[in-house]
């Protein structure tokens, strides 16, 4: 018997080896067209197509795979304007599906290049589509494999609960232990001198008690910590420095601001011209992300805030609800504050206030935004001026009082009362 | 040289009486009851150890429990798609018109919350009258109808308008009137699109009228000049104005306009090129005019018809039969003297008459005539659309109404119910007509009775035009969308007459672009979208011809006398009905801010009431505000008796325009309607009567803030006369003799605390060109959220305006040309018909020696280095020893939340009319003090303009909001430390004072002296 494995062993091991390089040569073949089809359709295509879904154009995966006339699609992506031109049925048709919206000529394109796309998209399209065939079974496995919060929580329960069953278990051990050693007349010795330590102990208590110059040291040191606590406490009611909400949408600003080094303004656009910095509308979102990210449920909760539908890119307002963001930064109503005046006027970096927003996952409050807080930046802050001919006058007019001392804001009135509360 | 004239707010001050006395001892009337506290049971009896304990113990637990609180989670919702033009915290401005005025309006985030006027505006430049500066509050008014309603339910659009139309067809098919009654329409689209209704049905009928009517003045051009209009008057160009009771800078057709040509010829710059005009006022109510007057005649309403006459005769030396004298020989010697001054400036002179009779305006006419007006002072040419009301046409369409010929009645924008002279009528005539629809967007008295209502647009809301002079068209456009289930009534008409345009939006384009755009040079898209900039086309006025009177007067002399005689009849009261500066015809009612802006004269808030001469009441044996019935044409009301200095002797007055009893939650009931008192006559409605009068013995207080925030007698006037001036620029204004100033501080060192390096923000008010109209006062409330505080609390001297216009009284000059000291004028109370008035606006001064400043404990008020009086809300503690050591008496205390209180429904206590407040300016709580700020937040947003843009702030950039909404340009605000701006140049003149100077405070408001372009023969 053990032979006869042994030599199924070595004849499956030759067969698998010659299966696997004929597997090998294969696929070979297959990826040198569709690795050659993907360059060019990244290059070419992607700007109006994506292979599952429709964007510009169609969905060219589903697109192709009905699509069999290899030679009709290959003049379509040459020349899509002559075919239509010509009068070809199937090119007119799908011409007026799309809004008369002609496809750009790509006559750049020889036959084999053309071919070279369509066996990728074909390719492509039916890996999507096995991975999908297999995604259920895995998807399912995959929201298994994170616990909830609630499981967690259980879990702590219970192991709070066992350790305390197991306290109480010890000390009714411990007990039941101490009684058999009564009932044996053993443990006495031990514990009278157990006894004789804490009354020895307490006595020297007693005689520092007794000790009035320690005693009032003590209760001076008692005082001024509790109190400075409470102080440091009640000047900090409602400072919440560090708050860090968590928001509707698991927007990353690390990704945005970071990674993607998209500029500050080009979502908060008010900071340059108001008093608001303003959380950008949705519209904003959709520049890019009508075509980025498009399957990732954060990004669909903008679609359906916008009551936009990705599959016929359409918007539907009568779906459509705000998403209600929470506000991190939160400057009582009697504080003015001006955006513009800090960023645009003042040049003042987003940063200096907000922190490094470009690495934070989530954001939370920087900056304790307190009045001090305000006041000290105000009276450190140098005004500059130079090329803003506002400050022309004004900065020669302080000059003549400063002689030459460094003009802060405070020093030009920014720490009057009026310049903030009104 | 100092004046010892007498000034005085009311006459409780100038008799000292009792309460007067008591209540002004305090800062606050009604003093918070601490000594109560004390000597009772409170905290004088057995010290209850244990109680209180407790309440300690509670008391932290309370607290710390409440401190457990969660701070809210705040929440951010941005648009889901931005509009372009929107910029969240930067406002937009919108061009639009108000009653024929272009302006400008603010919104944030899209929605309207100031009313401004449009600096190019042909009418005010820029001034904008009380009423428009409330409108905008109209449109968060939660008393406006949501739905389209039909039989008193709910409805929809659809359904209403598939039964109106049914019914229009079959009313139209029957041969029944349909009738359109409306106030006077002057949008030229509007007038088209009713053009066009008629078109459709044939049998519809346009009936025009105005509650406040102007038929007697066109009627009468129509007679003498064949032209029926009301004609453009030219005030500026009047070197004499000869006013018989036209209110002409209050509610006289067009009051702003006036105003602003008025003050022209009185303002610094006129005085200061030696120019001044004249004005001389006869009338029996003191009005806004008539304080403003350089001489001021009381007459009887039944002599001005006499009088008119007599001033013909004067002027053609002529006798008109059965001339007769008048019976007070003052009046009948000013005649005489006004006839000898009109002639002498021939040309530049001016006669208005405020009557609604025929006859008298034909007598105006012919006086005018005589004197030349026509063509300069008078322009028939290109006249004014603001009022075109027919009075016949109303009485007929009643008459017709019922005697069931009226098959529909529609009504938009009109109230006859309430303001027809006879609501009874109304109601009986409306009974026999099938379909009745009503466009108001209030459920008002009209709309009870209609079977459809069709709710209109707020103007804020509605795409339109305006005319109000011939040749100036104004472009209406919305600034918000719908905020209720409303549609606007044009479009209504449209759909109902289905007409081949179905939307007025499109039609308004069609009318300016076929008829409109080219009066001012534009055309097409390009030429719409600059109006939509502008406001307003503007086409070349047609040259104003000249006119002459010549038909014969001795017919029309008898009607005037014949009817001034019927007035005088018996013995008994002869009432004058009057439009109140504030309230006007009513139409406004429920709007609490201008219910709350005091009457200019009476400095009454939310009532109407029965003016008479304080000698009358003294001879009647009443007592103030005591009630009293007045019984006139059928018609009676009970209404408090205000004691009024400067009314004629046998005379009461009543404004309409109160007594809404269906205007909404702040409207109803205040006051009582007056309207009844109208009487058709000649074809006219004429605002006269002969009146009973009873004292009931009743008190109905007043709340009249006439007297609150007193001076004490200290002398804060300065005035002049012309004369006087003429000799002496600076004379009365103290400025002529240097004396020494004294400092509690070191001025010389620079680093002084009050080095003002920079800007000095200060303002200069001309009291020769504040008329006291109140504009600037609801100005104030709209930009900076003050509350209204409603009837009971401004008569516990609680109202919250930063800004007010005292109003005082002085007596005139005895014949040697001196004033009259107090202790010989009392002896005889007459003269009380006979008083001179000034007007000054005081609010927060920003003194330099603030004294304020010096008492505040928390230093919650102290002085900026742009030398403004800050107050910081969020860190006073309300101890008010600041209101009591303030000398002007400008600040105010917050009693309550009147944002979050019930109290206070009829105002900004539900979030809907919140959407008014202005942003920029945080809203006060309870217990904190607040004043005048000098709009620092448009200082702020001036000067971050400014730094933006890279360059100096201008002068003129900012401009506070009472500056901005005065017509007459009396307040100036600006930097005193650049010498070229405004507001240097005008606190250089030499009439400049500042009040209470003495007292060294330093004041950074300087007003500059009245003067009064009077003569001595004028006075008796």
């Amino acid at each position: 018997m053990r032979n006869i494995s042994l030599i199924f062993k070595q004849f499956s091991r030759s067969v698998l080896l010659v299966a696997g390089l004929v597997v090998c040569g294969l696929t070979a073949h297959a990826q040198t067209d569709a690795a050659k089809g993907e360059a060019i359709f990244k290059a070419k295509c992607t700007a109006c197509h994506k292979i599952d879904t429709r964007m510009t154009g169609p969905a060219l995966g589903p697109q192709l795979t009905q699509e069999t006339d290899d030679a009709y699609l290959t003049k379509w992506i040459q020349n899509n304007q002559a075919l239509i031109a010509a009068g070809n049925k199937k090119a007119v048709k799908i011409f007026n599906e799309y809004n008369q919206a002609g496809m750009t000529v790509f006559a750049e394109l020889s036959d084999a290049d053309v071919g070279n796309v369509i066996t990728y998209i074909r390719a492509d399209w039916k890996k999507i589509q096995d991975d999908k065939a297999k995604a259920p079974a895995g998807g399912a496995v995959a929201e298994d494999k994170g616990p909830s919060s609630l499981v967690i929580w259980g879990l702590l329960g219970v192991i709070v609960i066992a350790f305390i069953v197991i306290l109480v278990l010890n000390k009714v051990i411990a007990t039941l232990e101490r009684l058999l050693l009564n009932r044996q007349g053993l443990a006495l010795e031990e514990a009278t001198e157990e006894e004789k330590a804490p009354a020895d102990r307490l006595a020297t208590v007693k005689k520092l008690l007794k000790n009035k110059k320690l005693v009032f040291f003590i209760v001076v040191c008692g005082t001024i910590a509790m109190g400075s606590f409470s102080w440091v406490t009640m000047w900090n009611t409602n400072v919440h420095q560090g708050y860090q909400p968590v928001q509707p949408i698991k927007y990353s600003h690390q990704l945005h601001a970071g990674a993607m080094k998209i500029e500050c303004q080009y979502c908060h656009t008010g900071a340059f011209k108001s008093k608001n910095a303003s959380i950008p509308s949705l519209n904003v979102c959709m520049n890019c992300h009508k075509s980025v990210k498009t399957e990732s449920p954060e990004i669909h909760k903008i679609y359906d805030a916008l009551g936009y539908d990705p599959n016929t890119a359409k918007y539907d307002s009568t779906k459509a609800k705000p998403i209600q963001w929470v506000r991190v930064h939160n400057l009582p109503d009697l504080a003015y504050f001006n955006h513009s005046q800090h960023v645009k006027v003042g040049n003042i970096k987003c940063q200096t206030c907000h922190g490094q927003v470009q690495e934070m996952q989530e954001v939370y409050q920087y900056s304790p935004l307190t009045m001090k807080w305000c006041i000290q930046c105000h009276k450190r802050t140098e005004v500059n001026g130079k090329g803003n001919a506002y400050y022309d006058s004004i900065l020669s007019a302080h000059e003549k009082i400063k002689k030459g001392e460094k003009v802060t804001a405070a020093v030009l009135g920014g720490i009057e009362c009026a310049k903030c509360h009104y | 040289m100092d004046s010892n004239k007498k000034y005085w707010k009311g006459l409780e001050e100038l008799n000292k009486t009792p309460e007067f006395v008591e209540k002004n001892k305090h800062e606050f009337a009604e003093p918070i009851p601490i000594e109560e506290v004390l000597s009772g049971g409170g905290l004088s009896s057995k010290t209850p150890r244990r109680d209180f304990l407790k309440a300690l113990g509670f008391g932290v637990g309370a607290v710390t429990l409440a401190a457990c609180q969660k701070v809210p989670v705040h929440k951010s919702i941005p648009y889901l798609i931005k509009p372009e033009e929107i910029t969240p915290g930067v406002a937009n401005y919108y061009s639009s018109t108000y009653d024929g005025s272009a302006i400008l309006v603010k919104t944030r985030e899209g929605r309207p919350i100031k009313v401004e006027g449009n600096p190019n505006d042909l009418l005010s430049k820029g001034g904008l009258s009380a009423q428009a500066q409330a409108s905008v509050l109209e449109l968060y008014d939660t008393s406006r109808i949501k739905d389209p309603q039909q039989n008193g339910g709910d409805s929809s659009w659809a359904s209403v308008d598939a039964f109106v139309k049914s019914e229009l067809a079959a009313i139209a098919a029957s041969g029944k009137t349909i009738s359109l009654v409306t106030s006077t329409v002057h949008s030229p689209s509007t007038q088209a699109v009713i053009a066009d209704f008629i078109l459709k049905y044939p049998t519809a009928k346009h009936v025009s009228y105005d509650a406040v009517s102007y038929t007697g003045i066109i009627k009468a051009n129509q007679n003498s000049f064949g032209k029926a209009v009301l004609p453009h008057y030219n005030f500026d160009k009047a070197d004499i104005i000869v006013s018989f009771a036209a209110d002409f800078l209050g509610t006289w057709i067009s009051g702003e306009e006036f105003t602003r040509q008025y003050v022209q010829n009185r303002n610094n710059k006129s005085l200061e090129a030696k120019k001044m005009s004249r004005h001389i006022q006869f009338e029996s109510g003191m009005s806004l005019t008539g304080t403003n007057a350089d001489v001021r005649i009381a007459i009887k309403p039944s002599e001005e018809g006499v009088a008119l006459v007599n001033l013909y005769n004067a002027l053609s030396g002529t006798t008109l039969p059965g001339s007769r004298k008048l019976t007070t020989a003052n009046a009948d010697k000013a005649i005489i003297l006004v006839a000898t001054e009109l002639k002498a400036a021939k040309g530049k002179a001016l006669v208005v008459c405020g009557s609604n009779d025929v006859a008298t305006q034909v007598l105006v006419n012919a006086i005018n005539s005589l004197l030349g007006s026509y063509g300069t002072t008078i322009d028939l040419d290109n006249p004014s659309r603001q009022y075109a009301g027919n009075d016949g046409e109303i009485v007929d369409f009643i008459a017709q109404a019922k005697s069931g010929q009226v098959g529909a009645a529609l009504f938009l924008d009109a109230n006859p119910a309430y303001d027809y002279h006879s609501a009874a009528a109304v109601k009986d005539a409306l009974k026999n007509v099938r379909l009745k629809v009503s466009f108001s967007d209030h459920a008002d008295e009209t709309t009870a009775l209609c079977n459809i209502v069709a709710p209109n647009h707020h103007y804020l809301e509605s795409w339109g035009d305006d005319s109000s002079i011939e040749g100036y068209y104004t472009v209406m456009q919305p600034t918000i969308n719908p905020v209720n289930n409303t549609r606007q009534a044009e479009q209504s008409l449209l759909v109902w007459s289905d007409n081949a345009v179905k939307d007025y939006y499109t039609y308004v384009r069609n009318n300016w672009n076929n008829n409109l755009l080219a009066k001012g040079g534009l055309s097409g898209q390009a030429g719409w979208e600059t109006l939509l900039q502008t406001g307003f086309v503007l086409a070349a006025p047609v040259a104003a011809g000249t006119y002459t009177f010549n038909l014969d007067l001795n017919a029309v002399a008898q009607t005037v006398l014949n009817q001034s005689a019927k007035l005088a009849e018996g013995n008994k009261v002869e009432l004058q009905v009057y439009q109140s500066v504030a309230m006007r015809d009513g139409k406004r009612a429920n709007n609490p801010w201008l219910q709350e802006l005091p009457d200019p004269v009476s400095k009454v808030t939310w009532d109407n009431f029965a003016a008479m001469s304080p000698s009358d009441i003294k001879k009647l044996g009443l007592e103030e505000f005591e009630v009293v019935t007045i019984e006139a044409n059928g018609y009676t009301v009970s209404l408090p008796v205000l004691s009024q200095p400067g009314q004629a002797p046998g005379t009461v007055s009543v404004a309409v325009g109160y007594g809404r009893t269906a205007a909404g939650l702040v409207g109803n009931n205040v006051g009582k309607n007056a309207f009844p008192f109208l009487s058709f006559r000649n074809g006219t409605f004429q605002n006269t009567a002969t009146a009973d009068l009873k004292g009931t013995g009743d008190i109905f207080p007043l709340s009249q803030t006439q007297t609150h925030h007193s001076f004490e007698g200290r002398n804060v006037i300065r005035e002049a006369t012309f004369t006087e001036y003429k000799k002496n620029p600076s004379v009365n204004s103290g400025s002529d003799g240097e004396h020494e100033k004294y400092d509690l501080w070191e001025n010389t060192n620079e680093d002084h605390i009050h080095a003002r390096p920079v800007y000095d923000w200060v303002m200069a008010i001309d009291l020769n060109a504040c008329t006291g109209c109140g504009a600037c006062i609801v100005a104030c409330s709209a930009e900076n959220n003050i509350p209204v505080v409603g009837k009971d609390e401004v008569g516990r001297r609680r109202e919250m305006h930063w800004i007010r216009i005292d109003r005082y009284y002085s007596f005139n000059n005895d014949s040697n040309g001196h004033g009259i000291s107090r202790e010989k004028e009392i002896a005889k109370l007459t003269d009380f018909d006979n008083v001179t008035v000034v007007h000054q606006p005081m609010l927060c001064q920003h003194c330099d020696h603030a004294p304020c400043e010096t008492v505040c404990p928390v230093l919650a008020t102290v002085h900026s280095s742009e030398g403004l009086n800050q107050m910081a809300y969020n860190r006073c503690v309300g101890t008010r020893y600041c209101a009591n050591n303030c000398p002007y008496k400008v600040r105010r205390f917050n009693w309550f939340n009147y944002w979050n209180d019930s109290r206070f429904d009829n105002y900004l206590n539900n979030e809907h009319t919140q959407l008014v407040l202005n942003p920029d300016v945080t809203t006060r709580f309870r217990g904190v003090m607040e004043k005048c700020s000098m709009c620092v937040q448009r200082i702020q947003a001036g000067k971050l303009q400014a730094k933006i843009e890279k360059r100096p702030l201008k002068d003129g950039e900012v401009k506070v909001a009472c500056q901005q909404t005065c017509s007459a340009n009396a307040i100036v605000f600006g930097n005193r430390n650049d010498p070229n701006s405004e507001v240097s140049k005008a606190l250089k003149s030499e009439r400049t004072y500042y009040v209470l100077e003495e007292l060294n405070v330093k004041p950074g408001i300087g007003y500059q002296v009245k003067v009064r372009n009077t003569s001595s023969e004028l006075q008796a």
